[in-house]
């Protein structure tokens, strides 16, 4: 048992931490806020030679493979530093999916540009209406000889004007299917979208979009099934996310109730707030113990590892909107200008609780697990 | 990280599983006295001490020139967890604070005298910090200790002492130096039965009959204690209480309990049905209950990184771990009380009956946890307490009281 990261994955933080430092600084954040492109070529060329995009892409594809507690450790970084970029949505998503299902051929040509930066590729799942079943699916594939043509419109899609691929999951008679296609292709129309997080993202209708049989990731009818265990193994990162958001803007809110002074004494020394503070770096102790601990289990292909995962997901993320919550109303009115930090924190919070599964869906999951096992 | 105990530490799990099934005794283990499960107060209780004793499972952690065997913290956190999940006595006081006090700080004499017998579980110990005017504000006691002859005079009350009509011998603190609040308080053992210590009993809620659990109130009247029952130095009493309380905050609270209710909740929703709908399928009750588990691993893990912490300082010769088990302590009592409320919540109206009541959901057992679980975010220290220590210690934000 160790509780605290150790030597190597130290040495994993400190990298990213400062690869983040260089490369993607607040004032970067915010100059990409609602960007169209949303990410900085600097910091993907930085990720890229670290090994970072590489992250989750075999070894034999030019990936370095990090187990899932280095991942953990990355995307902690990352949540500190809320660098922008579909780094998780490509880089882990992407990467898991074709790793787990695509074709060899499939795999050599998209796999070593993920990991290289080269390439960009990200999943087109969520629709108009909200769900995140796969009875939400409603963007169908009528067949035709060698492939299918897809019609319908996909939300929330990261990055979708630089992305190189988009993986579409959509309906078949066999029933969900994914696959590849290309967002600058005849028939795909992208329109930004803009988010609480100000975060890069695309509504992309296809209309009649020719995808080849080659292009399928995974046999129709057995999409969904790889989806939802490609994002549910995701969750463990996405939570150390959010715990280094949460960290981050703990400290933020700490050093501010350290020298904001109010009545004559700073207002970390009036015991509402601090022990506001208390409450919230105990949640953040928590937060990061489970997310280690889910990709820990991860690592270990234990058993309750997905149950784990949509645990760590649920509880970091609501950790990570209570300790912004919390910031904002120790920042007082500052909090709500753009000009203080904490706003960026809070508002990406919320968001990332509400994606890749919000609360009531992972609910019912650790439910299922819970009372089915 | 990594959260596994190691093979040599699971193994030794499962030898006190098999340990405990052996001995398995309703007298000995009962959930249903829930927090005063931990302990002993009767001869059954008092003989399964023993065998634990004669096992060699008692002082394990510490050092062999006084009998231990010097093993990690771990052995004990596995063997106290396993007998907390079960409703049965934990080592307790004797081997944990007071033994382990005794170890850094007492005289030979006192080693001599007092820690054999805690190793053969012939002795018991009751604590007496609190008085009517020091709750959370431990360092206001008063009761007085007045120099006399070869030893001093111990004159006042104490009150929260749960095992003062069954233990041996009273670890009590007293003011010393009046002039120094934190430096004037010294740590004293009195045998229980001397003629001028005279013990009430108050009656709680808690109990099965309510009621049935007990604490006390301790009055000293003119006890006379020999200087050889001084532990450590005058006027330092206060920092070894101090020292003790971080380990008190972990080892009083162990985890095992809130997994054993959690477990009899999550039974009751796998298995039983409303209007011959199983209460499983029932959304809002799904979503309460995983939002349950999540907040037991946390509390779980929360516990486990005391538990790491700790053993790193042994081994490092650093400080204890101080905000790692304020934060466990908070997470942790906090959460027993959300389960209890939600165990009666989603055991439905059946559960206003009082534990033992056979037709009761889960027995009863939602109904005394209810009842219990008030006292844990107040007694070794209170949630607003844990609070000042992380607020000041973790965050290194000013005193705020």
């Amino acid at each position: 048992m160790e509780t605290q990261l150790n030597a190597d994955q130290v040495a994993v933080r400190d990298m990213v931490r400062r690869i983040c430092a260089d490369a993607a600084p607040l004032d970067r954040v915010r100059a990409l806020e609602d960007d169209p492109v949303g990410y900085d070529p600097e910091l993907r060329k930085a990720l890229a030679e670290a090994g970072i995009l590489g992250m989750a892409v075999p070894e034999r594809f030019g990936g370095s493979a990090l187990t899932w507690t280095e991942m953990a450790v990355v995307h902690a970084e990352l949540g500190r530093a809320l660098a922008p970029g579909p780094w998780f949505a490509s880089s882990v998503l992407a990467a898991r999916l074709l790793a787990r299902t695509a074709t060899t051929d499939v795999q050599r040509a998209w796999l070593p540009g993920i990991a290289d930066g080269s390439r960009l590729v990200v999943p087109a799942w969520l629709e108009p209406g909200g769900s995140a079943r796969a009875t939400g699916i409603a963007l169908r594939g009528e067949k035709v000889p060698g492939g299918y043509r897809l019609s319908g419109l996909k939300r929330h899609v990261p990055c979708a004007s630089s992305a190189d691929r988009l993986l579409v999951l959509f309906g078949t008679d066999a029933g969900t299917a994914i696959a590849l296609v290309d967002p600058a292709g005849p028939g795909v129309d992208l329109e930004q979208a803009f988010s609480l997080a100000s975060d890069t993202q695309y509504d992309v209708r296809l209309d009649d979009v020719h995808v080849a049989d080659d292009d399928l990731v995974g046999r129709p009818g057995e999409g969904w099934s790889h989806w939802s265990a490609t994002l549910g193994e995701a969750l463990a990162p996405l939570a150390a996310y959010a715990v280094g958001g949460a960290e981050r803007a703990l400290e933020l809110t700490v050093d501010y109730a350290r020298t904001r002074e109010q009545f004559g004494k700073p207002l970390g020394a009036f015991q509402a707030l601090a022990h506001e503070l208390a409450d919230c770096a105990t949640e953040v102790s928590g937060a990061e113990l489970i997310a280690y601990r889910a990709a820990d289990a991860l690592d270990r292909g234990a058993p309750e590892a997905g149950r784990l995962a949509a645990m760590a997901k649920l509880y970091a993320c609501e950790t990570f909107r209570h300790v912004t919550r919390s910031g904002e109303q120790i920042f007082g009115g500052v909090g709500f200008t753009l000009e203080f930090d904490i706003q960026l924190y809070f508002r990406r919070a919320k968001q990332l609780e509400l994606s890749w599964w919000s609360p009531p869906e992972l609910e019912d999951r650790i439910a299922d697990d819970l009372l089915t096992a | 990280m990594d959260f596994e105990l190691d093979d040599e530490i699971v193994a030794f799990a499962r030898e006190v599983e098999e340990f405990l099934d052996a001995h398995h005794d309703p007298d000995v283990f009962d959930v249903t006295r829930e927090n005063m499960a931990q302990i002993v107060d009767t001869p059954a209780r008092r003989a399964f001490l023993k065998k634990l004793a004669e096992r060699g499972w008692l002082g394990m952690t510490w050092p062999r020139e006084w009998g231990g065997q010097e093993r990690p913290g771990v052995y004990e956190y596995v063997l106290n967890e396993a007998l907390a999940h079960r409703g049965g006595p934990q080592t307790g006081k004797g081997v944990g604070i007071i033994g382990k006090t005794i170890l850094a700080h007492g005289s030979e004499r006192l080693k001599r005298e007092f820690l054999p017998k805690i190793l053969a579980a012939e002795i018991e110990f009751a604590v007496g910090y609190s008085e009517p005017e020091a709750g959370s504000d431990a360092a206001s006691m008063r009761l007085r200790a007045v120099r006399d002859g070869d030893g001093w005079r111990l004159d006042g009350q104490k009150v929260w002492t749960t095992s003062a009509h069954f233990a041996d011998w009273y670890w009590v603190g007293a003011r010393t130096n009046p002039d120094s609040k934190h430096h004037g308080i010294t740590l004293f053992l009195v045998p229980m039965d001397h003629p001028g210590i005279t013990v009430k009993p108050i009656w709680t809620m808690g109990g099965a009959p309510m009621g049935a659990e007990r604490t006390n109130e301790v009055y000293l009247d003119d006890v006379w204690v020999s200087d050889d029952y001084v532990v450590g130095e005058v006027d330092k009493g206060f920092q070894y209480i101090s020292q003790a309380l971080d380990l008190e905050r972990f080892s009083m609270f162990t985890f095992g309990p809130i997994d054993e209710r959690l477990e009899t909740l999550v039974e009751h929703v796998r298995t039983a049905t409303v209007d011959g709908v199983p209460v499983r399928e029932d959304s809002g009750t799904r979503r309460r209950l995983a939002r349950l588990v999540t907040e037991a691993e946390v509390a779980r893990l929360l516990g486990l990184r005391v538990l790491d912490a700790s053993m790193r300082s042994e081994r490092d010769g650093g400080a204890p771990p101080t905000t790692e088990a304020s934060e466990y302590k908070l997470y942790a009592t906090q959460f027993s009380q959300r389960l209890a409320d939600a165990s009666m919540d989603l055991g439905g109206p059946g559960t206003q009956l009082r534990v033992g009541t056979g037709s009761a959901p889960m027995r009863g057992r939602a109904e005394s946890t209810y009842r219990y679980t008030v006292i844990d975010t107040i007694g070794g220290g209170t949630s607003q307490v844990q609070r000042n220590i992380i607020s000041r210690r973790r965050l290194g934000l000013p005193r705020s009281f």
